[in-house]
């Protein structure tokens, strides 16, 4: 039955508990929709269940034939195992930590991922696409996802393979054994750079990090608000500020990290209370 | 004789008392078996024939729920054997892996179901965004869902401290170090000095119980891993099932 | 009634047959009610913030007497980083003490006397051998301890938990804090070159 048919001859009274109850046709405990091709669950679904859960199980129990749980020497203050590498599932904060000061990396970073994650429900306005795969519908959704995800893992990666001893970049080909001496480069701030280049004073060249750090989140936010008009449109200001806020700090983090691998640049923005 | 007893034991008092219903060879027995039964209400009666296609959900959700029985069940095992003492535990867990009888293997089977729990709370994570469905009215199941992902990091990184080995105090050491970089709440935040936070009154303090991962973090993180956590899990999984239910499905479910 | 689906309720439960005093009663006792609700979680979160910090604490302990000077050689010693977290640093006008954790995430770095170098396992930091950071993540240069000398035998006294953090400076070399900021009292303690040192030998300890 309609919805909206149903709401007119049984409004919602907070006087009133009865429910609607309908009779089908056929066994389909499904109400509002046409009698479907319905199964029970026992034994159909328990049973799909059921081989599942042996499959996990058996294919758990042959896994620690060959990989034992580890344990490492005693705890020791003095002593850090070199490298010290976290569980695969954290070497992708492990990695961010590298790149961004740990209150960015290890707190703030985190947090906005949680946060985004939640939001993401209410961020998505595109209607289409629910209970089947589909990409061509929901392009950009997924590319989202998929960036964040991609991050995720390329660090994992990173930390699993090319970190080595020192935590410093060691290729599949390099000698893991041997203590490589550190990069003659040290890392350094944008804003020495734009002193070094235009000679500038200090004070000048971090009012230009300023101008680019806000300039690509102004512009960022401003430029898609142009170009992609029924977008803004179908997401409205909020939602669309928030949207933004999330994307391009995501897409930030993708930036540093370019930044630093190729051309050292130790951060972007210098203020007196934070770094990024 | 064998039908006499069998039909002596089903006919029994006690029998009937447990189970309302007869042996669900039929619709309506098979309807009782689901919807008596406390655990397996979890489910409908019926289902959508669709729904029994393996490569819509590839039962990402139902291999988690079940590492999280399986690292229950490991987890309550090893507790047996272990002391949440820095002079201990890691002799413990030394004994557990050479002298106990099957400690070794709840050990592996504890830290591999760990792993398997993260890696498949993200691909069904994964599945859920690619099938959309986290879209209205799910929207709310979709939070409780990256409740319990944050969650389940955290179990694994609690349990990481309770071996006491390198891994484990250097883990847990750098963790807390990052709790203190929190702005506004840590001594080394942004504006976390400036608020007067010192190592022996911030939030890092709070977590570890002390200014170094010792004693008191130990049994810290032992109350949290053990009991705080995985009942919190417990509470939101059950509100995760409940809302799958209520909130309806979508596509071929 | 306007709405002829509603059907008979009770009218006693509802808040229109109340007259406005009655209303009013109900108003300040559902407030009444919600607030001693709030109170009670207020008063229970304070009481738990309060609970998780304990007021006394048995943690390792952090003050070493670590003998004379004259039993230090020049450079960067390593004895006392086993047992008490820090270095012991000898250059040709005195004696100080570097705390072994990385100020990065408190890991323990490695000294390479072939690289002159602290280099941390945990996140990739470089410290050059006064402390000053040469690359990595770290956010400040390494802590010095408090040094002070017993009164009564002479032997020096650490004490790794009284630490000089002073600001650093952003340079293309990384961060730096003049050697003559940290050379000061109670993080240093002057005292001749041991004899037959020179500069010549080990430009980093003039």
């Amino acid at each position: 039955m309609d919805e909206k048919v149903t709401r007119e001859i049984f409004p919602r009274d907070s006087r009133k508990s009865y429910g609607l109850v309908e009779l089908m046709k056929k066994s389909a405990p499904i109400v509002r929709k046409e009698p479907e091709d319905t199964v029970n669950v026992w034994p159909n679904l328990l049973m799909i269940e059921m081989i599942c859960a042996i499959l996990v199980t058996v294919g758990l129990m042959v896994l620690i034939q060959f990989e034992h749980a580890p344990l490492r020497s005693l705890a020791d203050p003095s002593t850090t195992p070199n490298p010290m590498r976290a569980p695969w599932y954290f070497l992708g904060l492990q990695e961010l930590l590298v790149y961004f000061d740990p209150w960015y990396a290890g707190v703030v970073l985190p947090g906005m991922i949680i946060f985004g994650l939640m939001l993401f429900p209410y961020l998505d306005v595109n209607p289409k696409g629910v209970g089947y795969y589909t990409y061509s519908e929901r392009k950009f959704a997924v590319f989202n996802y998929s960036f964040g995800f991609a991050i995720w893992w390329i660090t994992i990666i990173i930390g699993t393979y090319l970190r080595g001893l020192d935590w410093q970049w060691y290729w599949p080909w390099s000698n893991h054994l041997e203590h490589m001496n550190p990069a003659l480069v040290t890392l350094i701030p944008l804003h020495l750079i734009f002193v070094n280049w235009f000679h500038v004073s200090e004070g000048v060249g971090k009012i230009f990090t300023d101008i680019i750090f806000i300039g690509y989140f102004a512009l960022g936010t401003l430029i898609p608000m142009v170009v992609w008009k029924p977008m803004y449109k179908a997401m409205g200001l909020w939602r669309y500020l928030t949207f933004m806020f999330f994307f391009l700090s995501m897409m930030g983090v993708g930036l540093k990290i370019i930044l630093r691998l190729l051309f050292n640049i130790k951060y972007v923005l210098v203020t007196p209370w934070i770094n990024i | 004789m064998l039908q006499k007893l069998k039909n002596g034991i089903v006919d029994s008092q006690i029998f009937k008392s447990i189970f309302r219903h007869g042996y669900p060879d039929n619709d309506l027995d098979r309807a009782y078996a689901i919807f008596s039964n406390v655990f397996l209400h979890i489910h409908p009666v019926k289902v959508r024939r669709s729904a029994l296609r393996m490569r819509y959900t590839f039962c990402l959700g139902g291999i988690t729920l079940l590492l999280f029985i399986i690292l229950s069940v490991t987890g309550i095992w090893l507790m047996f054997y272990y002391t949440p003492y820095t002079g201990l535990a890691y002799r413990n867990i030394k004994d557990l892996q050479f002298v106990i009888f099957g400690g070794n293997l709840m050990r592996d089977l504890h830290r591999f179901a760990a792993h398997g729990m993260v890696l498949f709370v993200w691909l069904h994570m994964t599945r859920v965004f690619l099938t959309g469905a986290y879209k209205a009215p799910r929207e709310f199941n979709w939070i409780v869902g990256v409740v319990l992902l944050v969650n389940t990091l955290v179990l694994s990184w609690t349990g990481y401290l309770l071996p006491w080995d390198q891994l484990a105090y250097w883990a847990v050491t750098v963790g807390a170090k990052m709790a203190s970089y929190t702005p506004f709440l840590g001594q080394n935040g942004p504006w976390g000095p400036q608020l007067g936070f010192l190592p022996t009154n911030d939030i890092m303090f709070m977590l570890l119980g002390g200014t170094v991962v010792g004693q008191n973090a130990l049994i810290r993180f032992y109350v949290l891993h053990c009991v705080v956590l995985p009942l919190v899990v417990t509470v939101f999984l059950a509100v995760h099932f409940w809302r799958i239910r209520k909130d309806g499905f979508s596509g071929p479910l | 009634m306007t709405n002829p689906a509603a059907g008979v309720g009770h009218p006693e439960e509802t808040e229109s047959g109340l007259s406005p005093s009655e209303k009013g009663r109900r108003k300040f006792l559902v407030a009444a009610g919600w607030s001693l609700v709030g109170a009670t979680t207020a008063g229970s979160a304070y009481a738990t913030y309060k609970f998780l910090f304990p007021p006394i604490l048995y943690e390792p302990p952090t003050v070493f007497k670590i003998g004379h000077v004259s039993t230090y050689g020049l450079g960067i010693d390593e004895r006392w980083k086993l047992k008490g977290r820090f270095w012991v640093v000898r250059n040709m006008r005195g004696i100080y003490n570097m705390i072994s954790i990385c100020r990065h995430l408190g890991c323990t770095p490695n000294w390479f006397p072939d690289q002159k170098r602290f280099r941390c396992p945990c996140h990739g930091s470089i410290y050059d051998a006064h402390g000053n950071v040469r690359g990595g993540p770290a956010p400040r240069t390494l802590w010095r301890g408090q040094i002070t000398r017993d009164p009564l035998d002479g032997e020096l006294i650490v004490n790794t938990v009284i630490r000089l953090d002073p600001d650093p400076v952003q340079t293309p070399q990384g961060l730096w804090v003049k050697e003559n900021v940290k050379e000061i009292n109670p993080f240093y303690i002057g005292h001749a070159a041991p004899p037959g040192a020179s500069c010549a030998s080990n430009r980093l300890l003039c």
